[in-house]
């Protein structure tokens, strides 16, 4: 461990001009391409696998020098990516498919997320086990999410009009304040959080009910596949050597992320849990035969589907996995 | 001894007045976390306590780089209001635009600036500085504006027969003239520095309290939440104070008699009335579009005047759009208006009975101050438990959040009542009550309006930012919802939109104002 912090130091100090790694006795770097990733939320573990890239130098020996630059609530992937001055973001297929609606040249280039990690959260004395249990109880969401649950009702043939919406902020406090039955959120935060406080909450997985919309996706504009293919195809070699490593052992994961960002207010035991609930949301036996990020042509298929049920008219277009290929055919 | 109104003005007895009122607060407040302990939304000042204890170096992190970027997005921010305002006295002809520019900006919502300066300043303390400036420049600049003018015509008479000019005029007469409107509008923006940072870290950031907030809001972490709250309301009310001291050892005159005659008629030509207002909307378009074209924004998500025109008129869905941004802002302005009305008469109400009661201020004030330090993303959720989804919840958040400018705003115009007329009012042994309404309540005439027009954008914010929060609904929802679904067209348009609704508002305040100043401060209403 200590060998990768002292690379992540010398990595950061490069982040100056790289010179100065030089001179600090790591190994020379050769002009590295300055580059940046749009993460999609506050630093944590959900971004495990790009941090083991960073800290243990995977980018710099493949000639990338990486930025990755945090997200939060009021920070939308897209512009940067369309701006340029990201080179790739981490979007996920409903908001990519949203934003080339409106005219981005946007292009899914692979997937972290395989399945979706929205789940509707409830406590035990009041469970939503199956979505046909949402019936008659008052779920608690972001108003903007509403075609999500309209979306999971149709698949699943539940009577939409007999589930009261009650908009709240992002936020596990009104379920157990009783103001709401259950919660549409995160496989890996709010419950995570609940857990932590010792409730024992149940969760019902959307994905496992037919909800197929990639979360956590790669994405970057055709200009950039076009012409900086070079640099996203190293981008992405490191990101899936760090998520590779990240499979190996979530909980070094976790603990370097706590490392890494000591103000950012991360509780190790929460970052462990949730480094081990992601895992089955991105890893599969597809990404065991392909490699982590792959994603089928069936996959596509689902996805259109449902976000056709979300009122998105999507063509397979909207995804290319010829840099994934290529990172394979080598 | 007349009347105590300087807030700063310590005896004994004060003192403990304030410690009284800290201490039925704490109280109040332990009391309240205790019997909502198991709702995971208040916590204690004892569980606040023990988490700042064990975590003492984080929030001490957190708070010196929120500090920092508050800090230097205040200073800015107010240097640039200082300048405008000061332009504004120099180039009369150039006030209206200048004031028009200043609300459009101010009105600008966060959902649309964020991810535009994030790109913009890239990765770093950019976007923080610069919002936390936006969010001080304008309660800045309006009182600034009134200070500027409240001096007697006879001075500038003075100034004049010197053969000096605007300049001089400017510098020795109004600038000492403004130090005590000045210092109310500084004492406004930095609470309002701090938040405006805390927003700008949503925007991107890997610390900050910010950043700390959320974390610890999404981690049923009251008492960390709490803890980061307290914080930053102390931080807040240390500024204010520190700055209420400064103010008043600068502020040595005592408030002067204005005697201005009365304005005529004096109506501008007809053709003026009518360019003037045209004139300001051609510049605001021109320097929208070339800000974003000169600073190559991608029309993606960067829309320019041409869009939000084809996108709200000559589109095939036009009228589809224009129909959902109408009763998005239906919504909200039936909400927002009620929220201006009553927080402004809380505002004024408290100043009055404030000096009335002086004592009262010793105890209300530090509690006035957390109300609006406390950032809204931890208030909102609370008032909705509290108050229910429905209007009174958000007619509440507006409240709170205009009240506490209007306060400060409107105390100080209280204390510029000169002493000349207070005397005489006590010669006659006039009681508090006919003082306040003969004499104190007209010469917080033109501070109170600044603080009406100053809360017109406020109010406007503060609705569409707990829609945005909290109730998802109006206005403020549809532009979180546009923001992230890459609506960039319907949220440029809301833009555009809520500007044109503050201006209207703002120009209608005005347009009361100017006639009741005719008649109680007629200084205002001249150049």
């Amino acid at each position: 461990m200590t060998h990768h912090s002292f690379s992540r130091r010398g990595f950061l100090a490069a982040g100056a001009g790289g010179v100065l790694a030089a001179t600090m006795g790591a190994r020379p770097a050769l002009a590295a391409t300055d580059v940046a990733l749009q993460l999609s939320w506050l630093p944590s573990v959900q971004f495990g696998g790009s941090y083991i890239a960073q800290s243990r130098g995977y980018w710099r020996d493949l000639g990338l020098n990486v930025a990755l630059n945090p997200g939060g609530p009021n920070a939308p992937v897209e512009p940067p990516v369309v701006a340029g001055s990201a080179l790739m973001g981490i979007s996920a297929a409903d908001y990519t498919a949203a934003a080339v609606a409106q005219g981005a040249p946007f292009r899914i280039i692979a997937v972290a997320m395989q399945k979706n990690p929205f789940a509707i959260a409830s406590l035990p004395a009041k469970p939503v086990n199956v979505p046909k249990d949402l019936e008659g109880k008052k779920i608690g969401m972001a108003l903007a999410n509403t075609p999500v649950l309209k979306a999971l009702c149709s698949l699943n043939d539940v009577d939409f009009d007999a589930i009261e919406i009650v908009p709240t902020q992002y936020d596990a406090a009104p379920l157990l304040a009783g103001q709401v039955d259950c919660l549409l959120c995160w496989e890996t935060d709010l419950p995570v959080a609940m857990i932590m406080r010792g409730l024992k909450p149940i969760t019902m997985l959307m994905a496992d009910y037919g909800y197929a919309v990639q979360s956590q996706t790669y994405i970057a504009t055709d200009d950039s596949i076009a012409n900086r293919r070079a640099d996203l195809i190293a981008l992405l070699r490191g990101e899936i050597h760090g998520w590779s490593d990240y499979l190996a052992d979530p909980a070094a994961a976790a603990a370097l992320t706590v490392k890494m960002f000591p103000d950012a207010g991360l509780d190790l035991k929460t970052q462990e849990l949730q480094a081990a609930r992601q895992v089955p949301l991105m890893f599969s036996p597809v990404t065991e035969a392909h490699g982590f990020g792959w994603f089928t042509d069936d996959s596509i298929a689902a996805n259109i589907k449902t976000l056709a049920l979300l009122g998105q008219d999507v063509s397979p277009d909207l995804w290319d996995r010829s840099l994934l290929e290529e990172i394979h055919a080598s | 001894m007349t009347i105590a109104l300087h807030p700063l003005r310590q005896r004994s007895s004060d003192r403990l007045w304030l410690v009284l009122g800290v201490l039925v607060a704490l109280l109040i407040w332990e009391l309240l976390a205790r019997a909502f302990a198991h709702t995971y939304l208040i916590a204690s000042p004892v569980e606040i306590a023990r988490y700042l204890w064990a975590n003492a170096g984080l929030v001490a992190r957190a708070a010196g780089i929120t500090g920092l970027t508050a800090a230097i997005g205040f200073v800015l921010g107010n240097a640039v209001a200082i300048a405008l305002a000061a332009l504004a006295v120099l180039v009369p002809g150039l006030a209206r635009m200048i004031s028009a520019l200043a609300l459009v900006v101010f009105c600008l919502p966060l959902v649309a600036t964020g991810p535009i300066l994030r790109v913009l300043w890239g990765p770093g303390l950019g976007p923080q500085i610069t919002l936390a400036a936006l969010a001080v420049y304008f309660t800045t600049f309006l009182p600034l504006m009134v200070g500027l003018r409240a001096a007697p015509p006879s001075w500038f008479d003075l100034v004049r027969s010197y053969g000096r000019g605007r300049l001089t005029a400017l510098i020795e007469v109004r600038a000492m003239a403004s130090l005590p409107y000045l210092f109310a509008g500084l004492q406004i923006a930095a609470p309002a520095a701090i938040l405006g940072a805390m927003f700008g870290e949503f925007t991107g950031a890997e610390r900050g309290m910010g950043v700390l907030t959320l974390r610890a809001m999404r981690s049923l972490d009251v008492a960390g939440t709490w803890a980061l709250a307290s914080t930053a309301a102390t931080i807040s009310m240390l500024a204010y104070a520190g700055l209420g001291r400064l103010g008043q050892a600068l502020n040595t005159g005592p408030p002067p008699l204005i005697l201005a005659p009365l304005l005529e008629g004096g109506r501008r030509k007809g053709w003026r009335v009518l360019a003037h207002p045209i004139l300001v909307v051609l510049v605001l378009i021109a320097l929208w579009w070339l800000s974003m074209e000169s600073a190559g924004l991608s029309q993606f998500f960067a829309k320019r005047p041409g869009d939000v025109w084809a996108f709200l008129i000559t589109a095939p869905e036009a009228a589809a759009h224009r129909a959902t941004l109408g009763s998005a802002l239906l919504e909200t302005l039936v909400l927002a208006l009620p929220g201006y009305l009553l927080g402004l008469a809380l505002g004024v109400g408290l100043a009055m009975a404030m000096v009335l009661a002086p004592r009262l201020a010793r105890a209300v004030m530090p509690i006035a101050i957390a109300l609006r330090a406390i950032p809204i993303v931890i208030t909102a959720p609370l008032i909705v438990i509290a108050l229910g989804r429905g209007a009174t919840g958000t007619i509440t958040i507006v409240a709170l959040m205009i009240f506490f400018p209007s306060l400060i705003a409107c105390y100080q115009g209280l204390a510029r009542t000169p002493r000349q007329v207070l005397e005489l009012f006590d010669s006659y042994a006039a009681s508090p009550l006919r003082r306040m309404a003969s004499a104190q309540f007209p010469a917080m005439l033109p501070a109170f309006f600044a603080a009406a027009r100053m809360a017109v954008p406020a109010a406007i914010l503060a609705a569409t930012t707990a829609e945005w929060l909290a109730t998802g609904r109006g206005i403020g929802g549809l532009m979180a919802l546009t923001a992230s679904t890459s609506g960039y067209g319907m949220l440029w348009s809301a833009v555009v939109v809520l500007a044109g609704v503050a201006v209207a508002g703002y120009v209608g305040i005005a347009q009361i104002e100017r006639a009741v100043l005719r008649i109680y401060g007629a200084e205002q209403l001249t150049r």
